[in-house]
């Protein structure tokens, strides 16, 4: 049995500070008891640059992620402090497919405040891990959830995210419990 | 929006197919994808879907005649346009053409959600109007009134006929056949429909209460009258009052509702002042008006007046193919309602329910069938179940022959008697052991 295929990891891509990497694997261990690692840091996206947009496309970056493969890790979160999209929506905070192996989260749009101002470092890294908690779901295959009050409930901007507790509703977190075990007997 | 849809998206585009797909994969929806608007049509065709978000710019099939089509094949499929050139006039045309929404790609993530929750939001009130119109159609289709014998063919014919008209209705039948379920109908079907229907059973209520009941009262009109309180005359105003067991009134009743009949003006007890009234009279009766009318127990004038038109509706003993019908229906219904698997019953207690006369009609079957759920302990009614049902001894055929006759008599003496046969023989006026003889020759036996 591959034990460390038990671990989530965290890659930086680009220039990230390291609190960033460090809360959020500190927020997988605590929450959903899982072991994580921060991995070394990957290049700044630019092959995912998009000229005419001026934005990172999520999509790009999260292809070349799973070309890393990250074959000890079950999941990986990759988190950039670029301003990222998908095609058909302004912007997104974090990036993930459902089932995929791994997701996004840019710090790009999180240091703002909604007036425009940055905002003081533990908001921002509260927001980071609460993202990076939702993406991880998605990579569980876990749903938007209806619960406002539940962690999958989708964010659509920073009021939202900053009102949800960092919290999975007991559906979700059932949920995720049992994907998490299915896939580590899947990964053994 | 926790419920699940079916959601196509029609892009030129690969990328915004899969974008979408991407983020409603998210939410659990199933997401179609077509390239061209006749990709679509095509997908429609196999696929029906909730909704649709289509792009304006496609060649070939633009995105506002896709909708136009769509609109006009698939009225209850939703159609979100997209398009990334807004122009105000494509948007007043889409929206114009049935569009449910407009959007400007790229959308802001928020504004997809609103989308989306308003698209939900218009799918559950649709939805909440299908069940009210779909419960309405069952209500105004005599929901209850099961038949498919001639006879409930032509009470079917006439209802709607019957309900245009402001003319007192008679309706005749024995007890239990539905007459209710009948008034209900022509009121529904009525200009009135949107106005009360109340019911009254005239035989139920003292003469004097029905009164009050009817006309109101002024507060002191009578010992106890604490306040005044409208009648049913006025609170049924613009709607349907129906009177059961009519000819259960009084005389002086019958008087007072002619006159009201007449006038349509009413006085409340113990008040001068005439109140216009304006309500459709259906009376019901399972007495022969007629006959009351000739002993001179029932006013000719106020016969003539609420029996403008007559409908009749027929005992179940004379139409017995609608039993099976009705057996389903009931059953259907108890099923549901007390959560037990009970969905057939057996070719002999079928048998058993047609031979059957049901002298309380449909009320009895449905009582009965009720009953036999209720007690039933497997998925299947047989004739077991139905051991409470005694044939009426009015009922019982007629023996052909004096042996047989001589046979039926002998054995419902012993029944009533419980089989006592010195009791038996008291009443039969003969020796005991000419009754035993009897018995052995007839075979008879003491039912179990």
């Amino acid at each position: 049995m591959n034990l460390t295929k038990r671990r989530m990891g965290v890659v930086p891509i680009g220039n990230i500070p390291e609190i960033a990497t460090k809360t959020i694997a500190a927020h997988i261990i605590g929450y959903l008891n899982l072991d994580s690692d921060i991995l070394p840091p990957l290049k700044h996206p630019e092959y995912a640059h998009d000229e005419r947009r001026l934005q990172y496309n999520a999509g790009a970056i999260l292809k070349r992620l799973d070309l890393e493969a990250f074959p000890d890790h079950m999941k990986v979160i990759g988190v950039l402090d670029v301003d990222i999209y998908v095609p058909i929506l302004t912007h997104v905070f974090g990036e993930a497919k459902q089932g995929g192996k791994c997701g996004l989260v840019s710090l790009y749009r999180l240091k703002k405040q909604l007036d425009g101002s940055t905002s003081p470092e533990p908001i921002l890294l509260e927001r980071a891990a609460k993202v990076a908690l939702h993406e991880i779901g998605h990579l569980f295959s876990l749903l938007h959830c209806m619960d406002e009050r539940c962690l999958m409930h989708f964010s659509g901007g920073l009021r939202e995210l900053d009102n949800a507790p960092v919290l999975f509703c007991r559906y979700c977190s059932a949920y995720l419990r049992d994907a998490i075990r299915r896939q580590m007997k899947t990964d053994e | 929006m926790d419920e699940k849809m079916r959601i196509m998206i029609v892009d030129d585009e690969m990328i915004i197919r899969e974008s979408f797909l991407h983020w409603f994969e998210k939410y659990g929806h199933r997401v179609e994808a077509a390239a061209s608007g006749f990709e679509a049509l095509e997908i429609l065709e196999k696929i029906p879907c909730d909704l649709m978000f289509v792009d304006i710019k496609m060649p070939e099939m633009d995105g506002i005649e896709l909708l136009e089509k769509v609109k006009q094949e698939y009225p209850e499929t939703l159609v979100v346009i997209i398009t990334a050139y807004g122009s105000i006039d494509t948007a007043v045309k889409a929206m114009k053409l049935g569009a449910s929404d407009y959007l400007l790609k790229p959308f802001k993530p928020d504004q997809l959600s609103l989308v989306m929750e308003k698209i939900a939001h218009q799918k559950k009130l649709e939805s909440e109007y299908n069940y009210m119109k779909g419960r309405l159609e069952e209500i105004t289709r005599f929901d209850n009134i099961i038949g498919q014998s001639p006879q409930m063919e032509d009470i079917f014919n006439l209802i709607p006929e019957v309900a245009q008209s402001d003319s007192s209705i008679l309706i005749v039948g024995e007890t239990g056949t539905g007459k209710e379920l009948v008034a209900k109908a022509i009121h529904a079907k009525s200009r009135r429909a949107n106005g009360p229907f109340i019911a009254i059973n005239c035989g139920a209520i003292p003469d004097t209460l029905l009164e009050s009941e009817l006309f109101g009262h002024q507060k002191g009109a009578f010992t106890g009258a604490m306040h005044g309180r409208k009648g049913f005359f006025e609170v049924v105003s613009g709607g349907t009052l129906f009177l059961d067991e009519i000819g259960e009134i009084s005389a002086k009743m019958q008087v007072d509702l002619l006159r009201v009949l007449e006038e349509k003006t009413i006085t409340r007890l113990g008040d001068r002042q005439p109140i216009d009234v304006d309500f459709r009279l259906i009376s019901a009766t399972r007495q022969d008006l007629e006959k009351q009318v000739t002993e001179g127990t029932f006013r000719e004038d106020f016969f003539y007046r609420v029996n403008v038109i007559m409908l009749t509706i027929p005992p179940l003993r004379q139409r017995k193919e609608d039993i099976p019908l009705l057996v389903h229906h009931f059953l259907d219904k108890y099923s549901r309602e007390t959560v037990k698997h009970v969905d057939h019953v057996d070719r002999k207690a079928m048998k058993l329910l047609k031979d059957y006369d049901w002298p309380g009609n449909v009320r009895e079957l449905e009582n009965a069938i009720e009953r036999a759920v209720v007690l039933s302990k497997g998925r299947t009614l047989g004739s077991d179940s139905f051991s409470f049902l005694k044939p009426s001894p009015a009922r019982i055929e007629k023996p052909r022959s004096l042996r047989e006759m001589e046979k039926n008599y002998i054995q419902q003496i012993l029944d009533d008697c419980q089989w006592n046969v010195t009791k038996a023989s008291k009443v039969l006026d003969i020796n005991r052991v000419t009754l035993h003889k009897m018995i052995k020759r007839y075979n008879m036996q003491r039912a179990s």
